[in-house]
């Protein structure tokens, strides 16, 4: 108790004199508050990142195989082309193309699909062009309910044709 | 009557229960954060107005890069190493040849016969290529395919 009393009175000198003092316990008490904070910054960030966005797709039914024929009426027929530079050519039967731009190509679609609504619509495509545009074709005829296209091989008539074509 | 005065005390919440709740929901995220698997390709997707969702099992993707050339992938690592070996077990997609493809996909086909064909290719991918898939794809008797597409509302 002697050491006790020094020890109160004169700071740290108890230390000089070599006596053992029993050190008092204290419960130990830490501060948990940053690691709280930083537990829901953490799950704010998993929260906030976590996307359940999975990527659109677009649905295409192939014919069994490549000797399918169609007969209808050349009328019917909507041919749209799309040439190397993206350009695009539209034309009904064995019309002379028209050219148009994609930008055009939805109310252009709305006004066929208002015309008649029985359009089948002949997609074709250069292979030099990107795959953008079928996708954008496809697309647009979707909106449009135009829903009976098929997609056919460019050839050469069609080259030929195209450069026929008028604004 | 004089009101009895209240003893103001020191409100203490004990704050146990929710930071516990907080952890389970951090280690939660954590764990089911998916960070995307390190891509074979770099594709940038082409925009369409369609809503069908991608299927999430039983797939076999085609890729094609911009530069065109052709990857196949399977979501199962069952299907992967069956078709290229143990060491791709791993990995998203392989580079296939555009003649050997027609094989494989017939092989996948035998193999799992559920699964259904996604076509994954890059906006600026050369349409031949595609087209070429697509004939492939026809001739090995695969009717119907996704085209993958990121929504768009344009």
């Amino acid at each position: 108790m002697a050491g006790a009393d020094v020890g109160g009175g004169g700071g740290g000198s108890h230390k000089k004199h070599g006596k053992k003092k029993a050190k008092k316990r204290v419960s130990i008490r830490i501060d948990m508050t940053p690691m709280v904070d930083v537990a829901f910054l953490l799950l704010t960030f998993f929260m906030l990142t976590t996307v359940f966005r999975k990527p659109n797709t677009l649905e295409i039914n192939l014919p069994p195989d490549n000797k399918t024929e169609v007969k209808m009426a050349e009328s019917n027929l909507l041919t749209i082309r799309c040439d190397e530079q993206m350009n695009l050519y539209w034309n009904i039967g064995f019309e002379i193309p028209h050219k148009f731009s994609f930008s055009e190509l939805r109310k252009f679609l709305q006004e066929r699909q208002k015309e008649n609504p029985k359009f089948v619509v002949l997609i074709k495509i250069d292979r030099k062009s990107k795959y953008h545009a079928m996708i954008d074709i496809i697309d647009e005829l979707n909106l449009a309910n135009l829903g009976r296209y098929s997609l056919s091989p460019m050839t050469d008539i069609d080259k030929k044709e195209m450069s026929k074509a008028t604004i | 009557m004089p009101r009895i005065k209240k003893a103001r005390v020191a409100i203490r919440i004990d704050m146990t229960p929710m930071v516990d709740v907080a952890f389970l929901l951090l280690t939660f995220f954590m764990l089911t954060t998916q960070f995307r698997p390190p891509e074979e390709v770099d594709i940038s997707l082409p925009l369409s107005h369609s809503e069908a969702k991608l299927p999430e099992s039983n797939t076999m993707t085609v890729n094609v890069s911009d530069s065109g050339k052709v990857y196949l992938g399977f979501d199962s690592t069952i299907l992967m190493e069956s078709m290229f070996g143990t060491q791709n077990r791993l990995r998203q997609a392989i580079e296939v040849k555009m003649e050997n493809l027609g094989d494989l996909l017939m092989k996948a086909r035998i193999a799992n016969p559920k699964l259904r064909t996604i076509v994954k290719s890059d906006e600026k991918a050369e349409y031949g290529k595609v087209s070429d898939v697509m004939d492939i794809l026809q001739k090995a008797l695969i009717n119907r395919f996704a085209m993958v597409t990121n929504y768009t509302n344009k």
